[in-house]
């Protein structure tokens, strides 16, 4: 802990086993308009490991995986793959070296089939009359989902896959072309617990292939879980390069953000106040159904599940987005009726979704003009908008959340995921909601937002909000929320009462298993208020 | 990681703050200001202030219309009906004044009318959920063919002094056309409209990113039909304007003009597919293309190759949205 802050040097690189390399930078950098976004890294990645790279955002992880996947080249140093200097002049170079990406934000098309989109931007086996040959693209398809162990239908359109399907497509793309280098960018951020155990069993048989898996995530406890090694980037330099046996979580963080952080979350206990809002038996006919529960002021209630389990389709009906079909909504005890996002907002009900580029904000637009478009009633007189009381909002927002920005007139698109979080949970509060639904509130953010962001959260149940968290992350769940509700093919399968959670039980739920003892009347025994 | 938005964002003002870039506003100034200094070398005077009022007379009625396209081309959509409606709003006014209804009531329906087919738009763009490139080139051809059915391709052209005066008279010793205030307050206030209020702000909204619109808790169909209501509105005002100043009402009028009015909003730096651009970028558009389609006319070029001007630049204005939009920062 005592060399934090200090890059160590190649010494580190000395203490490798003697394995294959399959990739090395020496030396490299990247410079953007005379600042230098990476610097003089030397780091080896070795066939049949998991390396994690590891940093808040800017660190400049993703600047070191595109020198290597040939998006740049670099402005100093060199990249050798198996012991050759190469360069990389684009990712199909890359690609013909055996160095794949899984980008994260899949690029798939939605509405191809799944072995089109595998040969996307490939070269297509053509048969004798010169047309597509897709017998042949069908029948390597197969293979490689067969290699990865995975039964698919590989003429299912993409739209019609799971979130961690659409990534072994991803991976499978990758695979299919040979590839000895797979770099991943944060692959589970779309995935679920259990979608994310099922890849790190897919990781292993890479690994034991011999394929050199580079992983980067902001996730401390998967990255503990699944890497062999771990390097960590602040600032565009290398901090630190070293097995993951051994090394304290605590540090980790430390060395990422680069201060020490007396501790993750912490949150405040209160006592909750009256019920704000109740669901009974609130339904939206083949999505979810059935759904009753209480979320009183100054709560927070987590709500677990896998994807497609129907979580953000209750807070949408709840909001008015996507409205209920069945069931009641009360709020402070009266029935309301809400069928258009206008009338939630106007019972006092903000909905935070959980794609923030494409539901939450408009990146280009500036972002004051962001944060108060929810809003515009409250900054406007006679339809004409109030630019001073605009700025004044916005600037308290930023001083608030510590947004970090050169201006609030900058395009929210110029802010780091973090701080665009932070704008789209401002937005959320000017309306003055008194019941806030968070959909993936931390998504894609770095631990020092997070942080931030759990104290947000925080400091809202502290001032009576009643408050609901949809969240994949099962950590965050843990450490916030009051009661945790799990909702499994749009049911509640439970329901658990913290601050001492039952982890398995509650990953039961979501998986849709219920207490054995008690088979013939637990089918959604969280479905009690 | 996230993918950043470098520079001068868009073409023009995207809402607020990012006014029209100085480069393109200047641009298309020199452009202006280049193509009336060679009509003047051609035809000597023509860039007095005499003559540049008096041709402002052809371009009143497409400028109204540009201003409107404005609002519906940054919210993402297009009105492929806009001369159509106005032939069926003239149409409409003349033959119920026709009828015996006194002009000023005539007017009324006609506005009415032009409100109506507008609404009609909106609300199969909103509701229905059609693609307004689909919906409005229906109605280009419904309103059309209803301007000839009703009017059995008669004009109407008995209108009174006092009607034609909006269209063919000058003030300010005969040197500033009657019209030429209706354009200019149209312009102000839209302007304002468009940039200044919530609702203008909706309209880049929907524009930029609908489905973050919607999660905003702001109703996108009830924005949309008041958009193509407001382009309804303006195109009967431009019925108006040109029924005044050719004294007829006939089903054929303004044949085509929805190709230079479109052409005009996107030279001005519109952004085609929605979320940017802006009241001041469009009268310049309409400036530079009004002026250079008169020019020509002006100095003997056949009204063929006027249209093809038209449609070059069309493609230019696009072509330079691009470009503008790619600059480095």
């Amino acid at each position: 802990m005592q060399d934090i802050g200090e890059p160590i040097s190649c010494a580190a690189a000395a203490d490798f086993k003697p394995t294959i390399a399959a990739c090395r930078l020496i030396g490299a950098g990247k410079r953007f308009f005379g600042t230098w976004a990476v610097r003089h890294v030397d780091l080896e990645f070795r066939a049949g490991e998991v390396h994690a790279v590891m940093g808040e955002n800017g660190a400049g992880k993703s600047t070191l995986m595109k020198m290597l996947h040939g998006v740049h080249l670099p402005d100093e140093g060199q990249v050798e793959v198996f012991g050759r200097l190469v360069t990389l002049t684009s990712p199909r170079a890359a690609e013909a070296e055996g160095i794949a990406m899984v980008p994260q934000e899949l690029d798939l098309f939605p509405d191809l089939s799944i072995v089109e989109n595998l040969f996307v931007g490939r070269k297509r086996p053509r048969t004798r009359l010169g047309t597509f040959d897709w017998a042949t693209m069908r029948r390597s398809a197969l293979s490689a989902f067969a290699r990865l162990d995975i039964a698919i239908d590989v003429d299912a359109p993409i739209r019609s896959l799971s979130g961690a399907n659409a990534q072994m497509v991803e991976i499978a793309r990758a695979l299919m072309h040979d590839a000895r280098i797979v770099i991943m960018d944060e692959p589970t951020a779309a995935l679920t617990e259990r979608e994310a155990q099922r890849l790190f069993g897919i990781l292993g048989e890479l690994k034991r292939r011999g394929v050199a898996i580079i992983y980067i995530s902001h996730r401390l406890d998967e990255v503990f879980q699944i890497a062999d090694y771990i390097t960590v980037m602040r600032d565009g330099e290398r901090i630190h390069t070293g097995p993951t046996s051994g090394l304290e979580m605590t540090t980790l963080i430390q060395m990422m953000i680069g201060r020490p952080l007396s501790k993750l979350f912490h949150r405040t206990r209160h006592p909750a106040g009256d019920t704000m809002l109740e669901l009974r038996s609130l339904s939206r006919r083949g999505v979810f159904g059935d759904i009753s529960f209480t979320v009183r002021r100054g709560e927070i209630v987590g709500m677990s599940g896998l994807i497609g389990a129907g979580r953000s389709e209750v807070a949408q009906a709840i909001f008015g987005i996507a409205p209920a079909t069945d069931g009641q909504i009360l709020i402070a005890g009266h029935p309301v009726s809400i069928a258009t996002s206008r009338q939630g907002i106007g019972h006092g009900i903000i909905y935070v979704p959980e794609e923030r580029r494409s539901q939450g904000l408009v990146l280009e637009y500036a972002i004051d003009w962001n944060m108060t478009f929810s809003a515009l009633d409250r900054i406007s007189r006679g339809g004409f908008v109030s630019r001073r009381r605009e700025k004044q909002i916005a600037e308290r927002f930023r001083g608030l959340f510590s947004i970090r920005c050169n201006s609030i007139g900058a395009p929210v698109g110029s802010l780091s995921g973090g701080n665009q979080q932070k704008v789209l949970l401002a937005k959320a509060l000017v309306v003055e909601p008194d019941i806030i639904l968070l959909d993936e509130p931390t998504r894609g953010v770095d631990v020092g937002a997070k942080a931030e962001i759990y104290r947000i959260i925080d400091d809202l149940a502290a001032a009576g909000k009643a408050v609901l968290v949809v969240s994949s992350e099962m950590n965050e769940l843990l450490s916030m929320a009051d009661r945790i509700l799990v909702m499994h093919r749009g049911r509640l399968t439970g329901s658990f009462e913290g601050p001492d959670f039952p982890v398995a039980a509650i990953g039961a739920a979501a998986a849709g298993i219920v207490a054995e003892h008690n088979e013939d009347v637990t089918l959604h025994p969280g479905a009690v208020v | 990681m996230s993918p950043t938005i470098v520079g001068p964002l868009t073409p023009t003002e995207a809402p607020r703050r990012r006014r029209p870039s100085l480069t393109r506003t200047m641009v298309l100034f020199l452009l202006l200001l280049a193509e009336l200094t060679v009509f003047n070398l051609l035809l000597p005077g023509y860039m007095s202030p005499g003559s540049l009022l008096d041709t402002s007379r052809t371009f009143v009625e497409t400028g109204i219309l540009a201003l409107g396209m404005t609002f519906v081309i940054i919210s993402g959509g297009i009105d492929l009906s806009v001369a159509s409606l106005l032939a069926l709003v003239s149409v409409v006014m003349g033959l119920s004044f026709q009828a015996g209804l006194p002009l000023p009531a005539a007017m009324l329906l006609g506005l009415a009318t032009g409100i109506g087919g507008g609404l009609l738009n909106g609300a199969a763009v909103a509701y229905l959920g059609l693609h307004p490139f689909v919906v409005t080139l229906a109605t280009m051809a419904i309103y059309r063919g209803a301007a000839y059915a009703i009017s059995n391709a008669a004009a109407v052209s008995d209108f009174p002094p006092w009607f034609t005066t909006i269209g063919q008279s000058y003030f300010i010793n005969g040197l500033v056309p009657t019209q030429l205030p209706i354009l200019l307050v149209a312009a102000i206030a839209l302007w304002l409209l468009l940039s200044r209020t919530s609702f203008g702000r909706r309209v880049y909204s929907v524009g930029a990113n609908e489905l973050a619109t919607r999660f905003s808790g702001v109703s996108v169909e009830r924005t949309k039909l008041a958009i193509y209501g407001l382009m309804g509105g303006l195109v009967a005002v431009a019925a108006i304007i040109q029924t005044a100043r050719l004294s007829t009402a006939r089903a054929n009028a303004s044949m085509g003009l929805e190709l230079p009015v479109i052409a005009m909003v996107v030279l001005g730096g519109t952004r085609i597919t929605g979320g940017a651009g802006g009241i001041l970028g469009t009268l310049l558009g309409v400036l530079v293309l009004a002026y250079l389609q008169d020019g020509l006319a002006s100095v003997g070029v056949r009204n063929d190759w006027g249209l093809v001007v038209v449609g070059a630049f069309l493609i230019l204005g696009v072509l330079a949205n691009e470009l503008f939009r790619k600059s480095p920062r």
